[in-house]
C-alpha cells in the first residue's frame, strides 16, 4: 500500500529523471550544433573584433592596441563609400533580376509544363550550382573572352555580323558578376519554390479553373500569396549569402578593371591578403558582421518569419 | 658433436669481426652531424638554378669541410612558393617568418629585402661578406647597393637583368619605316633622342597600318617593369635626404599620362591588365604587337624556346630588338631598371656561418653563369664576363649595354604595397575609370591612408 507521501516521491523521481533525460537529449541534439556555431562563428567574430583593435600587419605581428582601423574606416578611406554603393547594386540586382524573380519564373513555368520536361529544365538549371566554382568561372571566361575566340563573340559576329570583339570584362563588368552569380543563385529559388508549388493543393486550381480563371489569374491568386514565404527566406537568406560570397568575382574579374567589380567583401579581402592589412581588414570585416545581423533582422521583422517558423497548427476534424 | 661446436664458433666468430669491422668503418658516419638548411625558393620556370646551385653548392661546402675535418654535413631541403610573382612570395614570406616557420635561407626580389629587415626576420652579413672575399669579394660593387638597407648589407646579389621595350622590326617596316629608321632606334634612344610619345606614335602607325592589333604591351600584373615610365619622367620614389617614400604630384601625373594617351591612341589594349601573361607574350612573339614592355631574360626563358625567335645573333637582330625606355622629351635621359634578386639568411637560423658558406659556393662562377646563360640573366662577377658560355651568350653581353643607365627600385621596406598602387593606378587609366590627374590623386591618397611616412609633393 503506497502512500501519499510515496506516490509524490515517485513522482519527483519520475521528474527527476525527466529532467536528466531532457538535459542528455539536449546535449545530444543541439551540443553539435552549439559547439559549431560557437567555434565558427562566435569565435572567429571575437578574435575579428580583436584583431580589430591591433595594427597587425604582413609578417603578423601585433606592436600595440589601437583604434587606427577605426579611424580609417571612418575618416581616411576613400574608396569605402564607392565600394558600398557597388554592393547595394550587387546585392539588389542579383536578388531582383535572378534570386528572387528568375528562380520564381522558373519554378512556376517547370511545373505548369510535363513533369518530366520540367524535371529536365530543372536539372539544366541546377548545373551551375554543382559545378565546382573554379570550373563554372573557367567557362565564364571562355565565354566572354575579348578575342574572337570567345563564345559570346564568336556569336555576335558569325551570327550578327559584329565587326570587333566585344571586351564585356572591361565594358560591362558589373553585369557579368550579377548574371554569372545570379545563374547560380536561381536555382536554390527554383528548387525552394518549386516545392511551395506542389505543395498546393490541387483542387483550388480546379476549382478556380471551373470559376473561370485564365493561368494568370491562378499566379495571381493562388501561386504567388501561397509563396510568400518561400519568397521571404529566399530574400533573407540569398541577401545575407551574397553580402559575404566574393569566390565568384574574384574568378571572374579580380574586383577590377580597377575597383569596379569589387564589393564589400572582396574589398575586405583584397584589403587583409593583398596588401597585408590584417587589421584593417578585421575592422571593415566587423561592419560586415553587423550589416549581416542587421539585415537578418529587418528581413525577419519585415517578413514576419515569426510566423513563419511558429508550430503548424493542426487541423481537428 | 664437436664438429658444430668448432662450427658456430667460427661462425660466431666472422659475424663479430665483420660487425667489429663494419662498426669500425661507420664510426666516422655516425659522427657525422647533419646541418638541415631549408631554403624558400618561388617556383619560377625563369630561374630553376637559383634554388638548384644552393642544392649544389652544399656538396661543395660538404667536401670543404671534410677537408677541414669538421663533422657538420649540409643538407639542403628546397621549399618552393606557389607564388605567381616576387610580391605575392614576399608577402607570404613575411607571414610565414611571422608565425615562426621561416626558412633558414630564402630568395627574394632585392626591393623586399628591407621589409624583412625591419621586422627582424634577415640576417646581417656585412660581417661575413668581409669574412669570405674568396666568395664575395669580386661580386659587382653597383650590386651590393641593392642588397643594403639603411643600416648594413642583409642580401648577396643573386642575377641582375635588364628591362627594356622589346620591338618587331618587321612590323614597323610593314608599317613604312624603313630599314635604317627601325636599327637605329635603339642608338636613338640611348642618346636620348628618341621620346616616350614617338614610341606611342610608331606603335599607332603600326597599329593603322599593319595586320597587328596592339603597339604597346605590357606585364598584367604588379611588378618592376611599368616602374621605367615612371622613372623616365622623374619619379625616383624616395627621398634621398631622408630615405622616405617621396610621391610627386606632376610626375606621376606626367608618367600616367603617356599610359593615358597610350589607351587614346587605342595604342595600349584597354584590357592589358585583364589579360594573361602568356597571352600577352604570344601576341607580341607572333607578330600581333608592335613593342612588348618587359626584360632580357624573356628571349632565354620563352622567346626561344617557345616562340622559336632565331638564337642566331643576326639573324634575331634582322627581324627583332630592343630599345631603353626612352627620355620623355628629346635629349633627355634614357631609362633602364635591373631588378635582381638576392639570397638571404633568417635572422634565427642556428647555422649562419655554414649558410653563409653555402651560399658563398652558390655564388661561384661556374654555377652563377649556369645560371645566366640558361635563362638569359646578368652575372654577378667580372670574372662571368670572361667565360667562354657566357661570353657566347650573345642576348647578355648586348643587355649589358645598358647596365649604363640602369636604376634600381628603391629599397625601401613599403615600396612592394606603393608598387600595388601604382599598378592599381594604371589600371584605373587602362580601363578608362581615372584620368592621369586623378590616378596620381589617387595614387597619392592611398599611398597616404595606408603607408607611414610618406612625403607628398
Amino acid at each position: 500500500m503506497t502512500t501519499i507521501t510515496d506516490e509524490l516521491a515517485i513522482e519527483r523521481r519520475g521528474r527527476a529523471g525527466s529532467v536528466a533525460r531532457r538535459r542528455t537529449n539536449f546535449v545530444i541534439f543541439l551540443g553539435p550544433a552549439i559547439v559549431l556555431t560557437v567555434l565558427f562563428f562566435v569565435v572567429p567574430v571575437i578574435i575579428d573584433i580583436a584583431v580589430s583593435f591591433t595594427d597587425l600587419s604582413r609578417s603578423l605581428r601585433i606592436s600595440e592596441f589601437t583604434t587606427e582601423q577605426y579611424e580609417k574606416v571612418f575618416r581616411t578611406d576613400r574608396r569605402l563609400s564607392q565600394v558600398i554603393g557597388l554592393t547595394f547594386i550587387y546585392v539588389f540586382g542579383t536578388l531582383a533580376i535572378f534570386n528572387v524573380t528568375f528562380g520564381l519564373i522558373l519554378a512556376i513555368t517547370t511545373t505548369a509544363i510535363r513533369n518530366v520536361s520540367g524535371s529536365f529544365f530543372r536539372g539544366v538549371w541546377l548545373l551551375p550550382r554543382m559545378s565546382p566554382s573554379v570550373l563554372y568561372i573557367l567557362l565564364w571566361l571562355w565565354a566572354v573572352s575579348p578575342t574572337e575566340a570567345g563564345l559570346v563573340n564568336q556569336v555576335l559576329m558569325q551570327a550578327f555580323g559584329l565587326d570587333a570583339p566585344l571586351d564585356l570584362l572591361t565594358s560591362a563588368p558589373i553585369a557579368l558578376i550579377i548574371i554569372s552569380n545570379g545563374f547560380i543563385g536561381a536555382s536554390m529559388g527554383m528548387i525552394i519554390f518549386t516545392a511551395a508549388i506542389r505543395g498546393i493543393p490541387e483542387h483550388l486550381f480546379h476549382a478556380a479553373a471551373v470559376d473561370g480563371a485564365g493561368t494568370l489569374a491562378k499566379v495571381r491568386f493562388i501561386t504567388l500569396p501561397a509563396l510568400r514565404w518561400p519568397i521571404s527566406f529566399v530574400t533573407i537568406y540569398q541577401t545575407l549569402s551574397l553580402l559575404v560570397s566574393f569566390e565568384y568575382i574574384l574568378l571572374l574579374t579580380k574586383g577590377g578593371p580597377f575597383y569596379d567589380t569589387t564589393v564589400y567583401a572582396l574589398y575586405v579581402y583584397r584589403r587583409a591578403f593583398e596588401s597585408g592589412q590584417y587589421g584593417y581588414g578585421a575592422a571593415l570585416a566587423l561592419f560586415l558582421i553587423v550589416i549581416g545581423v542587421v539585415v537578418a533582422l529587418i528581413g525577419w521583422r519585415f517578413f514576419d518569419m515569426e510566423r513563419l517558423l511558429q508550430r503548424p497548427r493542426i487541423e481537428v476534424h | 658433436m664437436i664438429h658444430w661446436k668448432i662450427g658456430t664458433a667460427a661462425l660466431l666468430s666472422a659475424a663479430l669481426a665483420a660487425g667489429s669491422a663494419a662498426f669500425l668503418a661507420a664510426t666516422p658516419l655516425l659522427a657525422q652531424e647533419a646541418v638541415k638548411l631549408e631554403l624558400w625558393s618561388r617556383q619560377d620556370p625563369s630561374g630553376p638554378l637559383r634554388s638548384g646551385n644552393v642544392v649544389k653548392a652544399a656538396e661543395r661546402l660538404n667536401k670543404e669541410l671534410e677537408a677541414e675535418g669538421s663533422p657538420k654535413r649540409v643538407e639542403v631541403a628546397v621549399r618552393e612558393s606557389p607564388a605567381k610573382g616576387f610580391d605575392d612570395d614576399a608577402l607570404q614570406l613575411l607571414k610565414v617568418f611571422g608565425i615562426g616557420e621561416g626558412p633558414d635561407i630564402f630568395i627574394a626580389a632585392h626591393e623586399w629585402i628591407c621589409a624583412f629587415q625591419e621586422d627582424g626576420f634577415v640576417l646581417k652579413l656585412d660581417d661575413y661578406i668581409a669574412k669570405y672575399p674568396q666568395h664575395f669579394g669580386t661580386i659587382f660593387p653597383s650590386l651590393w647597393s641593392s642588397a643594403k638597407c639603411p643600416d648594413g648589407t642583409y642580401a648577396i646579389p643573386q642575377d641582375a637583368e635588364a628591362r627594356m621595350f622589346f620591338y618587331n622590326k618587321k612590323l614597323l617596316r610593314e608599317a613604312g619605316y624603313d630599314a635604317a629608321f627601325v636599327d637605329a632606334m635603339p642608338e636613338r634612344a640611348l642618346s636620348g633622342d628618341l621620346t616616350m610619345d614617338e614610341v606611342l606614335e610608331i606603335a599607332k602607325q603600326v597599329v593603322d597600318k599593319t595586320k597587328a592589333q596592339y603597339g604597346v604591351l605590357h606585364r598584367p600584373n604588379k611588378g618592376p617593369d611599368y616602374i621605367m615610365v615612371f622613372n623616365a619622367y622623374g619619379n625616383d620614389f624616395v627621398d634621398p635626404a631622408t630615405g622616405k617614400l617621396l610621391l610627386e604630384r606632376d610626375k606621376l601625373a606626367a608618367a600616367f599620362g603617356w599610359f593615358e594617351r597610350g589607351v587614346k591612341e587605342k595604342v595600349i589594349p584597354a584590357n592589358n591588365t585583364a589579360m594573361e601573361f602568356d597571352a600577352l607574350r604570344k601576341e607580341f612573339y607572333t607578330g600581333n604587337a608592335a613593342f612588348w614592355m618587359y626584360g632580357i631574360w624573356d628571349l632565354g626563358s620563352v622567346a626561344f624556346p617557345t616562340y622559336g625567335l632565331p638564337q642566331d645573333e643576326k639573324a634575331f637582330f634582322a627581324d627583332w630588338g630592343w630599345i631603353t625606355g626612352p627620355a620623355p622629351q628629346k635629349g633627355g635621359a634614357p631609362v633602364s631598371l635591373t631588378h635582381p634578386i638576392v639570397y638571404a639568411i633568417a635572422a634565427d637560423t642556428k647555422e649562419p656561418e655554414l649558410a653563409v658558406r653555402l651560399l658563398g659556393h652558390a655564388s661561384a662562377v661556374d654555377l652563377n653563369t649556369d645560371h645566366a646563360v640558361t635563362t638569359t640573366h646578368l652575372g654577378i662577377k667580372p670574372e662571368q664576363l670572361e667565360e667562354p658560355r657566357y661570353a657566347k651568350a650573345w642576348p647578355l653581353a648586348r643587355a649589358t649595354e645598358l647596365l649604363k643607365i640602369t636604376k634600381f627600385l628603391p629599397n625601401n621596406s613599403q615600396f612592394g604595397e606603393l608598387n600595388g598602387i601604382i599598378f592599381a593606378g594604371i589600371q584605373g587609366i587602362e580601363s578608362g575609370r581615372l584620368s592621369a590627374e586623378q590616378a596620381a590623386d589617387f595614387v597619392i591618397e592611398e599611398a597616404s591612408a595606408t603607408l607611414e611616412d610618406v612625403t607628398v609633393k
